[in-house]
């Protein structure tokens, strides 16, 4: 899962960004709205993470042009304003949650996860697909009541698939969504990963389609 | 005497009541004297005359034949002076030679006596003095009855208009009351009697400056609180992630980043508690400074880290410059500035100049970094205003300026930013007035 943060601070947004890798997630760091605004134009993400005390254009301010503009990805505000009318304001500028620093990394990434989860209309916490559950929460993994061993890439590529079963991600989606800016990418790094979970979970799992990308099939 | 208003008006009003009653009585009194002297001496001649145009005997009358008047004495006395009648037995006041009116003193007592010589007899009318004054005395009493007691009902008709009088200082001393630190609204200044219209004033105006006092320092606590904010979310977040280092070179790098974050916490807090304490009331005495001295030491303290930068920090000086300030003071101020152009400046050096110029102190720090641009110099001295773009890993406490300015403000001083000379650069001014040395 990629996201956006914009965050002015550099140590919160440094140690905000390397928690979040740790949970599997890309994080792509910005420090102002306007290098916001210029990521949201050049990547997709899954998920903005803003703080609102920004240089020159508020936070709040931003936010509301995104609405305004059609901008409909997930947004968790990260502030030092805890009043309850600075809450209901970034609620009803556009925020979909709300976390006053200082905050606890474990509840950041929770409600990422939760957030993200809404967005792909799902309730249930686990990823199923058939005889395969991921609890994107622990990293596990169980295919035939089975735990198994998966990296954190591979697990993020298998979660992107399981998202929408059925659908179809080219190589270049899956990567943009397995490294964030100035990670090393492998020309190969995909088909690697590929080849990794067909070992651990049957050729047949993940379909190749030639020349589009990769999907899991709708039914298993 | 009491210090209540109404009491004093009303003990003053009534003793100069008392006063002028006193006066009055004195009057009316002498006054009836001198009715009833006239009036007196004129019954004294009648009864003479009445006398005079009556055979007498040597005798004495039988009471209350001839005189009604007990108090009148009446005496005869023949050509030879032989006393031919006397109406009291007992009281036989001399004969006078002279005749008409006259005063005797006989018997410890004084008379008004008449004496008339008609031809062949002396006839001598007295009156005791004592009784005209007695009858005076009385009628002054009199006279004087209704306003002795009227005095009580004009005291208590003082004490009712005088309270009256005075319940805009008591509905003003309410409206005082309510009022608390949260709430100092002005008060009401709508009909107030002429008087109390200067107080109410400043004492507006108090309220007034005490309600900005209180607004800064609320708004000062707030924005502290909210400051401090950063610094610890962001030490919690290092904090987990030391927490969770898998490898001992992860926990390593996780622990020197925890370390600058606590630094900077600690480096805020500091800031924060030197400009509180940069306060006229918190009452640093002011002495005597020498501005080149103080160039002298700050720049000592700050040479390790110029040279650590490999940065020239240097100092432009002609010899002493004496001022009266707060000296602990002026070397935060001082060092706040030199420590300001070291973090902005890349590459080049500081100069620290110290002259005296238009009767004033002057202190100027030039550095040859990256300058602030002219639209950011007035808002760069709020506090926790830190300019945007701004990118050379340090994070600013955004108080460094703040308090220069306090310091300044604090000395009557005058602070002043341009660029550099060579337009790059930034030059910060300080003037300074000497002070009354």
């Amino acid at each position: 899962m990629r996201l956006l943060l914009v965050e002015d601070d550099a140590m919160i947004g440094e140690a905000v960004r390397a928690g979040l890798r740790q949970e599997g997630f890309t994080v792509d760091w910005v420090r102002a709205a306007e290098a916001g605004d210029a990521a949201l134009k050049a990547e997709a993400y899954a998920l903005l993470l803003l703080d609102l005390g920004l240089p020159r254009k508020s936070g709040l301010d931003w936010l509301g042009e995104l609405r305004r503009r059609g901008e409909r990805l997930p947004v968790l505000i990260l502030t030092a304003r805890d009043a309850v009318a600075d809450r209901v304001s970034g609620l009803d500028s556009g925020a979909d949650d709300y976390l006053v620093k200082p905050f606890d990394l474990d509840e950041l990434s929770a409600r990422v996860r939760a957030l993200l989860r809404r967005q792909s209309g799902r309730a249930e916490p686990m990823l199923r697909h058939g005889e395969l559950t991921l609890n994107p929460a622990t990293h596990e993994a169980t295919y035939k009541g089975e735990a198994i061993a998966l990296s954190a890439r591979e697990f993020a590529l298998l979660a992107a698939l399981l998202e929408r079963p059925g659908a179809i991600l080219s190589r270049a989606q899956l990567e943009q969504r397995l490294y964030g800016w100035g990670e090393e990418v492998e020309s190969n790094a995909v088909e690697v990963h590929i080849h990794n979970l067909r070992k651990k979970l049957g050729a047949g799992f993940i379909r190749n389609v030639r020349g589009l990308g990769y999907s899991v099939p709708k039914t298993p | 005497m009491t210090s209540s208003i109404r009491g004093r008006l009303l003990a003053w009003l009534l003793l100069a009541l008392a006063v002028a009653g006193l006066l009055i009585g004195y009057g009316a009194y002498y006054r009836a004297q001198e009715d009833l002297n006239e009036l007196l001496d004129y019954q004294l001649k009648q009864l003479a005359f009445s006398l005079s145009h009556q055979s007498v005997g040597t005798e004495p009358a039988p009471p209350g034949l001839l005189l009604p008047e007990p108090d009148f004495i009446t005496q005869v006395w023949d050509k030879d002076g032989v006393r031919m009648f006397y109406s009291r037995p007992n009281l036989e006041i001399p004969l006078r030679a002279r005749q008409g009116f006259s005063n005797v003193a006989w018997n410890n007592e004084s008379w008004r006596v008449f004496t008339q010589l008609d031809g062949f007899r002396i006839i001598q009318v007295a009156h005791p003095v004592r009784l005209r004054q007695e009858m005076a005395a009385d009628l002054t009493r009199r006279a004087l009855a209704p306003l002795a007691a009227l005095l009580p009902l004009l005291g208590l008709g003082i004490w009712i208009i005088v309270g009256h009088a005075l319940r805009p200082l008591s509905t003003m001393s309410s409206a005082v009351r309510a009022r608390t630190p949260a709430a100092l609204a002005p008060l009401p200044q709508d009909n107030l009697p002429e008087e109390l219209v200067p107080l109410v004033g400043s004492l507006n105006d108090l309220l007034q400056r005490l309600n900005r006092a209180l607004e800064t320092q609320r708004q000062f606590v707030a924005d502290a609180a909210h400051e401090l904010r950063s610094p610890l979310t962001a030490v919690q977040l290092q904090l987990q992630l030391v927490k969770r280092a898998g490898s001992s070179e992860e926990r390593d790098a996780a622990l020197e980043r925890l370390e600058h974050g606590v630094q900077r916490s600690t480096r805020l807090v500091q800031q924060l508690l030197t400009l509180a304490r940069q306060d006229p009331q918190h009452g640093e005495v002011h002495t005597a400074v020498d501005l080149d001295q103080l160039a002298r030491e700050v720049i000592a303290d700050f040479e390790p880290l110029a040279q650590r930068d490999s940065l020239a920090l240097s100092l432009e000086s002609d010899g002493p410059v004496h001022m009266r300030g707060a000296r602990d003071s002026l070397r935060v101020m001082l060092g706040n500035l030199v420590d300001n152009a070291i973090r902005y400046t890349e590459r080049g050096g500081i100069t620290v100049r110290v002259r005296s110029a238009d009767g004033q102190a002057i202190v100027e720090v030039e550095d040859t970094g990256a300058g602030i641009p002219a639209e950011e110099r007035s808002r760069v001295f709020d506090r926790f205003y830190r300019m945007p773009g701004q990118s050379t890993g340090e994070e600013g406490s955004g108080l460094g300026l703040a308090i220069v300015k306090r310091v300044v403000d604090w000395h009557g001083g005058q602070i002043n930013l341009a660029s550099g000379a060579s337009g790059a650069g930034l030059r910060v001014t300080v003037s300074l007035p000497f002070g009354n040395s």
